[in-house]
């Protein structure tokens, strides 16, 4: 028997999200056949106050390990991260309090445009390029009855393959010969050899599409499950109203999926600005730092220099960053919020 | 379904468990310990009243031979012999600037390592080695040191703090099988640039490799060009009288340099699809025949061996063409350094190893022979050329120690070894030399990549960025 | 992550809330109805499209590991001079053994196993005793710390990372250096917040007389956490195993940067190291060998794969 609908009755009107935080545990507790009366669930709410101090040992026994990981691991390198922006330190020498120097002499450092710009047309790249290819791709699968597994497997292996060897593995791919693999396949239909990873024009877009072969299938997993959900009702409906494929698929499926892919829009955007592993292994930023991003860059200060990095100005860059992701997701989900039917 | 799924579970769990278990319980041994017994021929006569110490030193390159580990491993039991109470561990070691600096960090460098010469101030400067200067000075031979050599390693006292163990001059490294192919006489290499040009198209014509390939990644790039630089007469910094420090990076020689590397790229075509080199790759592509000349160390016929499998025939080796009269090769080598987290004991053992693994073979007969013995014994490399460390007749007199010992082509490298010792060596540029070339390294990389790379505006732009690194101080 | 889960939620209720379909219908239909399908010209242009999308899945998808297992076993030379040519000069299977001794795959991958292994169990320890703490338990600091753990989420771990390095070599209060140790991978790994607010939703979900039942009974809440709780967490533990060992596959700078003794270096750092120093046949069998476990991992497991990576594709990005 499904709960559910019961749990409608039992609560009143829908909340947005599941279990939220620091609730009054009673409300959730009647999960019962019959609504419980008022004086019941008083009754309840003050049992489990009750309850909830006499297990205060043993709850902070149970979070002893949270605690302690997030404590050193987490919350403790996070408050470092921003004392060290404040400092100069080599580690050696004990670190000397630098005032916003560091983050002065971040701004001022050319590599920081760059390493924004080539961030940016990143971002962009993967959204022209990067950001459709699931979406049609989940469309196209989810009409498929027989073999719909195969169909999921072929596009989620690319994302199992360890992305150490993916990118090592590619950058064999690109190179840049006339017998290159990839040149070599262009040859067949008569294009001529690319640069691929060894010009400055042609290495961002080429991460963009190694990085789009590695990650699509884990998207078109989401979009798949979401598709699956959307209510046949509407479809119905729209044959009724005489609408073709491509109607339907613009009127029914993609607003339908308007949520997922918002929240999808903006993990990838957040992912992208932090591309590192693809430019550090396929060009090492360059070349003549191409592809360069700020995290490239982060690491670049931290630990490039051979003599002693600088660390302070790589705390301040790192701030700086976070900085501006929780700006740029609380603005996005400001705009976005009227757009993506609430519940 | 469901119990389908907990018995696979169960089964990988066990799996795991079982793996991680042998794992654990197997000891983790570095890639070559050798075996701890040590023959009682031990000629130190205070042997017997020496406590145990254990040191680590990075010697091998990752990827080495096995043949080249059973070499190692051959010397550090010929030097436990003579001192038992030490043990030496064998680390992997590779010095690159980014992996350097994180392993300074966590402090996980070996207890003795190795530096460029270029690093040798800075880390004397951060304290980060040890001073050694009177363990050195103990070995009875510190003063024999050739002047321009040893100073990488002392502090401005004079101090040595690090000793130098290897001295090499940049070279013009050529493929003679290549030559051959594209019907180039292989014993005449290229004297100037204009020949070298001439042959890098030929090579690319006939053969379809890259006739000439610079370094371009990992501070290679500027590394390189300081080397062209100083060819053509060219510096990268000037120290005025005050000790001030200018960066010069935008001279005219280096402008020349660039220009001739454009116009073989984009002109010629002779220079191949590849332009991402750095060390490491440059080597794997010479020994691997897809790269005719390249300039780079003058002691790469080991590493190629020990790491890129390369065919001797292949390996040539000439002077780099040096143009006018403040023409220079630019001279680079290695310092051998204790690590600042070591006790007194292993100081000692350290300054021992030092002793014993690099440069008895360049002091005593004996030494010499044992090291080229053992070498010869696995095929390794023995006799290949190198710059002095001592002064010329040391080095004349160790060659001639090995004579019967050498097995590496020494007449495929007259055209380096006949004229470098006429040639002036000119030290790396002094102040943040690696940043300099850090500097350089797009700059090389955008020539080689963009036709249309303004050459004036990058090397502009890069003087200012060093000039504003030489300012901080 | 509340909205992806709302929107499900949302959907399933509204599809609950209406009146039940009629059984006729056992398949869900999509753009396409049931009455479409069975029109000729439609299913010719479906099966059109159907096919295009498993060639483009196959050569796209598949091709680059196709390509991988083909040149795995194929001489360097072939593979330098006619890259797209199928065994030229014939199979070369020992280039195989010769990958798995010389280059030592099989160290590498112990090692990668072993930091997959405690990866998970610490991320699993301290999801589920947070979770089971924030959630049941529900002691008055909880909402703080809760919080706390979702803020982590918004820091980008970047952030992370200098400081991070700098405590693992000199961690505080115990004064310990864990570089060349796993727990340096480990410790910082159980810090997930994704893990604890996913666990601890999934507790939030479970229902609470089962919780009064067992206390009425006498229950402390250890017996409730080990008797109750985790049997019934199955589902989410293996939702979360999924996320831990993927993401533990996917770690490249941290184990880079914190293991430095190559001979406890996972696959992920020692490949790149060795290609400079490796023939390049040798060196794509190596890539070859590295990729067996975990693709053979997902072809046994494809069902929670896809239930759960897709997920975690979602959060890692």
């Amino acid at each position: 028997m499904d709960p559910e609908p019961i749990l409608l009755q039992a609560r009143g009107p829908l909340r947005s999200g599941v279990a939220a935080d620091g609730d009054d545990g009673a409300a959730r507790m009647s999960t019962i056949a019959e609504p419980v009366p008022v004086a019941d669930q008083a009754r309840a709410r003050r049992r489990a106050r009750v309850r909830v101090s006499r297990d205060g040992l043993g709850a902070f026994l149970f979070l002893l390990p949270l605690l302690a990981v997030f404590g050193l691991f987490a919350w403790f390198p996070i408050i470092r991260a921003v004392v060290m922006s404040v400092q100069e330190t080599n580690l050696v020498s004990v670190p000397t309090f630098v005032g916003l120097a560091n983050f002065g002499r971040v701004l001022a450092d050319p590599q920081l445009g760059i390493a924004v710009r080539n961030t940016a047309w990143f971002a962009f790249l993967a959204l022209v390029f990067g950001y459709p290819v699931p979406i049609v791709l989940a469309v196209l699968m989810s009409e498929v009855r027989k073999g719909r597994g195969l169909y999921s497997a072929l596009a989620y292996l690319p994302v199992v393959v360890p992305p150490v060897v993916s990118v090592l593995l590619w950058r064999f791919f690109y190179d840049a010969s006339p017998h290159g693999v990839f040149n070599s396949a262009l040859g067949w239909v008569g294009l001529g050899p690319l640069p691929w990873l060894q010009s400055g024009d042609t290495a961002m877009p080429s991460i963009v599409i190694e990085s789009t072969w590695a990650n699509a299938g884990a998207t078109v997993i989401i979009y798949l499950a979401a598709l699956v959900a959307v209510p046949p009702e509407l479809y119905d409906a729209a044959d009724v109203d005489g609408a073709s494929v491509w109607q339907k698929i613009r009127h029914v499926t993609l607003p339908q999926l308007r949520g997922v892919l918002l929240v999808t829009l903006i993990l990838q955007l957040i992912a992208t600005a932090q591309l590192f592993t693809e430019p550090l292994l396929f060009t090492s930023g360059g070349p003549n730092n191409a592809t360069l991003t700020v995290l490239l860059l982060i690491y670049r200060y931290a630990f490039q220099n051979s003599l002693g990095g600088e660390y302070g100005m790589a705390a301040a860059l790192s701030l700086m960053l976070a900085a501006f992701l929780a700006i740029f997701t609380a603005i996005y989900y400001r705009l976005t919020r009227g757009w993506s039917t609430s519940s | 379904m469901h119990k389908r799924t907990t018995g696979r579970w169960s089964a990988i769990g066990s799996i795991v468990g079982l793996v991680a278990l042998i794992a654990a319980c197997s000891p983790v041994a570095s890639p070559s310990s050798p075996s701890a017994a040590a023959p009682s021929s031990a000629t130190n006569p205070s042997a017997a009243a020496q406590a145990p110490v254990t040191i680590s030193v990075g010697v091998l390159r990752p990827g080495a031979t096995q043949e080249a580990v059973d070499a190692l491993n051959l010397q550090i039991s010929e030097f436990e012999a003579k001192y038992p109470w030490i043990t030496v561990q064998p680390e992997e070691y590779n010095w690159t600037a980014p992996t350097f600096t994180a392993a300074l960090a966590a402090g996980t460098l070996p207890d003795v390592f190795t530096i460029p010469f270029t690093d040798g101030k800075g880390l004397i400067a951060q304290h980060q080695i040890v001073n050694i200067d009177s363990r050195v000075k103990a070995l009875g031979y510190a003063d024999k040191f050739n002047k321009n050599v040893v100073v990488n390693g002392e502090d401005a006292s004079g101090a040595i703090w690090a000793v130098p163990i290897a001295a090499y001059g940049m070279s013009l490294t050529y493929n003679r099988t290549l030559f051959t192919q594209a019907g180039l006489n292989a014993d005449q290499p290229p004297t100037t640039w204009d020949e070298v040009r001439a042959a890098a198209k030929t090579i690319a014509q006939k053969t379809g490799v890259a006739g000439y390939a610079e370094m371009a990644t990992e501070n290679t790039g500027g590394w390189q060009l300081t080397t062209f630089t100083y060819a053509l007469g060219g510096r990268m910094e000037t120290a005025g009288a005050d000790g001030k420090v200018t960066a010069t990076l935008d001279n005219p020689a280096t402008k020349a340099a660039l220009e001739k590397l454009k116009a073989m790229r984009w002109d010629d075509k002779s220079m191949g699809s590849t332009f991402d080199y750095a060390w490491g790759t440059i080597n794997q592509a010479f020994a691997a025949g897809q790269v005719g000349m390249f300039t780079g160390g003058s002691d790469l016929y080991t590493a190629m061996v020990q790491n890129n499998s390369l065919k001797p025939a292949d390996y040539g080796v000439t002077t780099i063409p040096l143009v006018g009269s403040d023409a220079g090769v630019l001279g680079g080598g290695t310092l051998a350094a204790v690590n600042v987290i070591t006790r007194d004991e292993q100081r000692d053992a350290a300054v021992k190893w030092i002793d014993f693994y690099y440069l008895q073979k360049l002091l005593t007969q004996e030494g010499a022979v044992a090291d080229a013995k053992a070498l010869k014994a696995n095929n390794q490399p023995v006799g290949v050329p190198a710059l002095p460390i001592f002064d010329k007749a040391t080095y004349d007199a160790s060659q001639q120690w090995i004579k019967d010992y050498i097995n590496v082509p020494t007449a495929q490298m007259t055209g380096f070894t006949s004229k470098i010792f006429d040639q002036p060596l000119v030290t790396e540029p002094v102040a943040h030399t690696q940043e300099l070339y850090a500097a350089l390294d797009p700059v090389v990389q955008a020539v080689l990549t963009d036709k249309n790379a303004d050459i004036d505006a990058l090397l502009k732009k890069a003087d200012q960025r060093v000039q504003a690194i030489l300012d901080a101080g | 992550m509340t909205a992806l889960t709302s929107r499900f939620g949302a959907a399933r209720r509204l599809a609950v809330a209406r009146q039940p379909r009629p059984a006729r219908e056992t398949e869900e239909r999509g753009i396409i109805s049931a009455a479409d399908r069975r029109n000729r010209r439609t299913r010719w242009t479906l099966g059109f499209f159907h096919a295009a999308t498993l060639a483009f899945l196959l050569v796209a998808g598949l091709g680059p590991i196709l390509w991988m297992l083909k040149a795995a076993v194929t001489p360097t030379q072939d593979t330098l001079r006619a890259p797209m040519a199928l065994w030229p000069n014939g199979i070369d299977l020992g280039q195989l053994a010769t990958a798995w001794s010389r280059t030592h795959i099989d160290r590498y991958l112990v090692n990668t196993v072993i930091i997959a292994a405690g990866s998970w169990a610490a991320q699993l320890t301290v999801a589920t005793s947070a979770g089971y703490a924030l959630s049941v338990l529900r002691p008055r600091f909880g909402g703080v710390i809760t919080g706390l753990v979702i803020a982590t989420l918004f820091v980008p771990p970047i952030v992370l990372l200098v400081p991070l390095y700098l405590t693992v070599v000199d961690v505080p209060l115990v004064h310990l250096r864990l570089i060349d140790n796993y727990w340096a991978i480990w410790l910082p790994a159980g810090a997930s917040a994704v893990n604890v607010v996913l666990v601890k939703r999934f507790f939030d979900n479970l229902p609470r007389e089962i919780f009064d039942a067992a206390r009425v009974d006498g229950a402390g809440p250890f017996r409730l956490f080990t008797s109750i709780v985790l049997p019934m967490s199955r589902p989410i533990l293996g939702v979360a195993s999924v996320f831990a060992v993927i993401a533990t596959w996917k770690d490249y700078l941290w184990p880079l940067l914190v293991i430095r003794n190559p001979n406890l270096q996972p696959l992920s750092v020692r490949l790149p190291t060795l290609q400079p120093t490796t023939d390049l046949g040798v060196f794509i069998a190596a890539l070859t060998l590295s990729s067996v476990f975990p693709i053979a991992l997902f072809l046994l497991f494809q069902r929670l794969f896809l239930r759960g990576g897709g997920l975690s594709g979602a959060i890692k990005g």
